[in-house]
């Protein structure tokens, strides 16, 4: 845009600020200051961030400096989990009891930009985070993903994608080299089982797996089909290919080599400490969790390109920071998005909670990209950076949820013996067709 | 009827057994609070926590807010038990003493709401809490208010107090009367004493509704600020990575208050609900 | 009041010595109005914000598309429509229908068989009782949470069974399993109010029966059938009315051991209404609570009716 759009549009930010500030002031003590042509209302206003990173997260550490430089803004953080957020989050905006602002994961934008419960960042931002166009900012694929109807709904802050993890320290002293596609994956796995407690089980250094559309989805598009067709109005994951890939990821199951990961399950982390994972498949953020979790495995581990069948393959997915649509303090908010999302800061997405920063410049930054002690030395951004460019986002629709719901439901059917793969898949698939009506 | 001595021991066994599996879990509960981490499933699983350390406690009232629920659930469900014998014991009292027209038709149309679950006005009900938290921020959704008006009368309690209450002699009653006691003063000073065993019994199981309290509460408080002990304990359960002996510890603090109350009332709370259920 | 009640009355009633009777009938007739109404008030307004008030916009929003954002929009029927044909909610209702029976079917017969136990004049009677019945005490979030852990794949059942060589699995993320086992934990928690107010009617029944039954040659088995089975009818009808009522209503395990699923095997009515709760459905959420009420209504007149008649 040119010079006098970019003036009449921050002129525009600027007067929203200013009513929104005179609002905020109401309560205030001090008369609200006019707003200024160059500088930021300066009310005190108190937003309320919700976060899901957990203990790891990078969002708490940042905050200190954001006070320091916005000393009027106080943020009321509350950290919450995953599946909290995920299911109070609707509600919270409905009922007018918003945050300000979330982390959502990417995974949910479709459905909640959909209902209405996301706000239009281009009203805050201008287009415009930290003076340089959003557009500069973020890979083609992230701007994809943070757009909804052709605005921008969320800001990509983490990215995620599936790579393999395993056991290098078994691999070498087994001879086992490390697996490019599926066949090789499964026979690696054989190779690694043992049975220890002598029932004729394998039940030691396992596959995990996990019934999800995460992990079935990867395997999908590996294998060159899809969740959605194209216009996103029927299911085509039962599709020859979608069927093979369920039918190689059970295969597991059926050697003997994996272990089925259910809720019952519990903590992935006391499966890895214990030996009886010794293959997974996560994403970056999960590199975080087992340094803190399992430091006594440090040196053990490694990850490598999830292997594939005819291309490399993973979903995409991640966390966005998003203002809901009634947040009482958008402004404010969105001065926190922006503070959150300088290069220097986004990094921290990395160095807290091993994530892959979303924000471009973050990501090629010298301070993510370097070797890990932890993974023996690897500079596992040489594996997560191209995984990145080849994942792909789930379909961008108002029923995701629901969709998601059925497609896992179907996989673990199938996993479970309970149905075929082909049966099972065409079953979820007639359940996302009915709801895509 | 005295059985032959082996069947006796029988008996006994059969007692002694499935008691201890009613107990065990309780009993599981309590150790593994106590527990480290690794202790957890230990294998062999070791009955008496060894090390123990209070680290969990530490936890729960530190890194997460048990300290607030427990007060939140303290609050709520005092003041649910205050306004319940307050409101319940006049509308009983009335119901049962005093003649005014339409009187029988009130308290059928209070009986009627019996029938129908709770379900069917959450929703409305936390929407009408929503409309009211616009008019005040002490009112409606995320309030103690929220969380205490929706059950401030319990209309199974007017029905037993009611029954009870007619049982009181009407000349009593009438005698006061005729000294020039209003029905107000009447109530408070001669059918609250005189009901006194029947509110104490309304009072305990009130206490108890509103301290295990699970779905309104769940959905009526959006912060931790609000939260009562089960909302607390159940998303600290619902975690994909569930720290085990902090999650006791916050069971422990939600149970044991229930549990004490009990054991000290109990007689109260075995004839409260058996007098009720024989009829 | 009483007084001014009195002397309003008397103004326009009948005078001379016939009005005394009808002066005394109508005294008594309104004693207390005033204070009745005021008495009552927060009862009713309570009643009114909070039951009908909200029963009312329930109906109501189980006619529309509501999602708490825009108004509601009518749709008539087109809710209880896509519900009768909507394989989730199809497969609540079933998992509900599933919990009831094996719940109800179990519990209560527990609940017999302690309180027949216990009737048994053991010594320590009361400390069994209590063992019994403390859970009862504790939330059923409280229970979930426990029962989670001991359920878990390297938790205390397996550990237990793996030493009795029962089968041992991962019990809430087997679908198989999963929904007997949110069952066990409920009647663990639930059976021992049923054996307290068992015991307590039991206690009721008078010697004398239970003489003349021995009389007649009855041994203990015969006894059990003949005179306390009889004897605890209208108990057994409360338990069994009130029961079914709370059983249908599941939430709260489920909310906390499985979250519905695997698979939707544990997903019952009540969880599946928070879910469009949850996912802004309201008016969907609305009609489910409907047929849930009208359900239960049917299922408790039933009851009462069927056992009413064969006394």
């Amino acid at each position: 845009m040119d010079r006098r759009q970019f003036l009449r549009r921050s002129g525009a930010a600027l007067a929203v600020s200013g009513a929104s500030g005179l609002l905020a002031a109401c309560g205030a003590s001090s008369p609200t200051p006019a707003a200024s042509s160059s500088g930021q209302n300066r009310t005190p206003v108190t937003i309320t961030v919700w976060d899901y990173y957990g203990s790891s997260t990078p969002v708490k550490p940042a905050l200190a400096g954001f006070k320091n430089r916005y000393p009027w803004i106080t943020v009321n953080y509350q950290g919450l989990d995953w599946d909290t957020i995920s299911t109070k989050f609707t509600v919270a905006v409905s009922s007018g009891s918003a945050p300000d602002m979330a982390t959502l994961d990417m995974t949910w934008i479709p459905t909640y930009a959909s209902t209405g419960l996301l706000m239009d960042l281009s009203k805050v931002s201008g287009g415009m985070l930290n003076g340089k166009p959003i557009r500069q900012q973020y890979s083609g694929g992230g701007l994809n993903a943070m757009t909804y109807q052709g605005h921008y709904v969320t800001m990509l802050f983490d990215e995620d994608c599936y790579a393999l993890y395993y056991r290098r320290d078994l691999f070498e002293k087994k001879g086992i080299s490390v697996p490019t596609n599926w066949s090789e994956m499964r026979a690696a796995a054989k190779a690694l089982a043992q049975d220890t407690n002598g029932d004729g089980k394998a039940d030691k250094y396992l596959m995990e797996i996990d019934p999800d559309t995460f992990h079935y989805a990867s395997y999908l598009f590996q294998n060159g089909g899809a969740i959605l067709d194209p216009a996103n109005s029927k299911a085509v994951f039962n599709s020859p290919q979608g069927v093979q890939a369920l039918e190689m990821y059970k295969g597991f199951l059926d050697d003997g080599t994996g272990i089925y990961w259910g809720p019952g399950q519990g903590d992935r982390i006391a499966g890895l400490n214990s030996g009886t994972v010794a293959m997974f498949e996560d994403g970056p953020y999960y590199m975080g969790i087992m340094k803190d979790g399992a430091p006594n495995l440090a040196g053990k581990w490694a990850i490598a390109t999830a292997p594939y069948s005819r291309k490399p393959g993973s979903y995409l997915g991640g966390t966005g920071l998003s203002i809901p649509a009634n947040a009482a303090h958008a402004d404010a908010a969105w001065t926190l998005i922006q503070y959150l999302l300088e290069p220097r800061n986004s990094v921290g997405v990395a160095t807290y909670s091993g994530a892959a920063p979303g924000l471009s410049a973050a990501l090629q930054s010298p301070r993510v990209q370097k070797p890990d002690p932890y993974f023996g030395g690897q500079d596992t951004w040489k594996v997560w950076l191209p995984t990145m460019a080849s994942a792909t986002h789930y379909p961008y629709v108002r029923q995701w949820n629901n969709i998601d719901r059925a497609i896992a439901d179907g996989v673990s059917a199938a996993l479970l013996g309970k149905k075929t793969p082909q049966q099972a898949l065409d079953d979820a698939a007639a359940q996302v067709d009915g709801r895509l009506r | 009827m005295r059985q032959r001595r082996p069947v006796r021991l029988l008996l006994y066994a059969i007692a002694i057994v499935t008691s201890a599996i009613m107990i065990g879990p309780l009993y599981w509960m309590l150790a593994t609070s106590f527990k480290p981490p690794g202790d957890v499933f230990a294998s062999p699983p070791k009955w008496i926590p060894d090390p123990w350390t209070l680290a969990n406690y530490h936890d729960v009232f530190t890194l997460l807010p048990f300290g607030r629920f427990f007060i939140n659930s303290v609050i709520v469900t005092l003041s649910i038990v205050a306004v319940n014998i307050l409101f319940d014991t006049a509308a009983a009292y009335a119901f049962a003493k005093l003649r005014f027209p339409g009187r029988d038709f009130l308290f059928f149309l209070l009986l009627i709401t019996l029938m129908v679950p709770f379900q069917v006005n959450l929703i409305p009900l936390f929407r009408i809490m929503v409309a009211l938290h616009h008019v005040s921020p002490y009112l409606g959704v995320n309030t103690y208010f929220g969380l205490i008006a929706p059950s401030a009368i319990q209309v199974f309690g007017i029905f037993l107090l009611r029954q009870y209450i007619r049982s009181i002699p009407d000349e009593i009653l009438d005698s006061a009367r005729v000294d020039g006691a209003s029905e107000f003063k009447i109530l408070r000073k001669i059918v609250f004493p005189l009901a006194l065993p029947g509110i104490a019994t309304l009072a305990i199981f009130t206490f108890l509704s509103a301290w295990n309290d699970f779905l309104w509460p769940l959905i009526v408080t959006q912060t931790d600020q609000m939260r009562t002990l089960p909302v607390g304990l159940a998303l600290l359960a619902r975690k994909q990575e569930i720290n085990w002996g902090d999650t006791m510890a916050g069971t422990v603090i939600t149970a044991l208050p229930m549990i004490a109350v009990f054991l000290v009332l109990q007689r109260r709370f075995i004839e409260g609900l058996t007098s009720g259920a024989i009829r | 009041m009483v007084k001014a009640a009195a002397r309003e009355t008397t103004a326009t009633a009948p005078r001379g010595p016939a009005a005394a009777p009808v002066m005394r009938r109508l005294r008594r007739r309104f004693r207390g109005s005033g204070s009745g109404y005021v008495l009552v008030l927060p009862a009713m307004l309570a009643a009114i914000a909070f039951l009908y008030v909200p029963m009312a916009l329930s109906a109501y929003w189980s006619f529309t598309d509501f999602n708490g954002l825009l108004p509601p929009r009518w749709v008539g029927l087109a809710n209880y429509r896509e519900l009768a044909a909507d394989p989730l909610f199809l497969q609540a209702v079933r998992n509900t229908a599933v919990f009831v029976l094996l719940a109800q079917g179990i519990g209560p017969v527990l609940g017999l068989a302690s309180a027949a136990l216990l009737n048994n004049k053991l010594r320590f009677r009361g400390l069994f009782r209590t063992a019994y019945f403390i859970p009862v005490m504790t939330s059923l979030v409280v229970v979930a949470t426990i029962w989670k852990m001991l359920l878990n794949s390297n938790g205390l059942v397996n550990v237990i069974f793996g030493y009795l060589h029962l089968p041992t699995t991962s019990w809430l993320s087997n679908p198989s399993t999963a929904l007997p086992s949110v069952i066990a934990a409920s009647v663990w928690q639930g059976f021992g109010f049923e054996t307290v107010i068992f015991l307590a009617a039991m206690q009721a029944i008078p010697r004398e029966y239970y003489e003349a039954a021995m009389v007649d040659g009855a041994n203990a088995w015969g006894r059990f059938r003949h005179v306390t089975l009889p004897g605890l009818r209208r108990t057994i009808i409360f338990v069994y009315v009130i029961g079914i009522i709370q059983a249908s209503q599941v939430f709260d395990q489920v909310f906390v051991m499985t979250q519905g699923g695997p698979i939707e095997s544990t997903n019952t009515v009540v969880n599946e209404l928070i879910n469009r709760f949850n996912s802004l459905q309201l008016g969907q959420a609305s009609a489910i609570a409907y047929l849930l009420a009208v359900v239960l209504a049917f299922v408790s007149f039933v009851q009462i009716r069927v056992f009413e008649r064969r006394d």
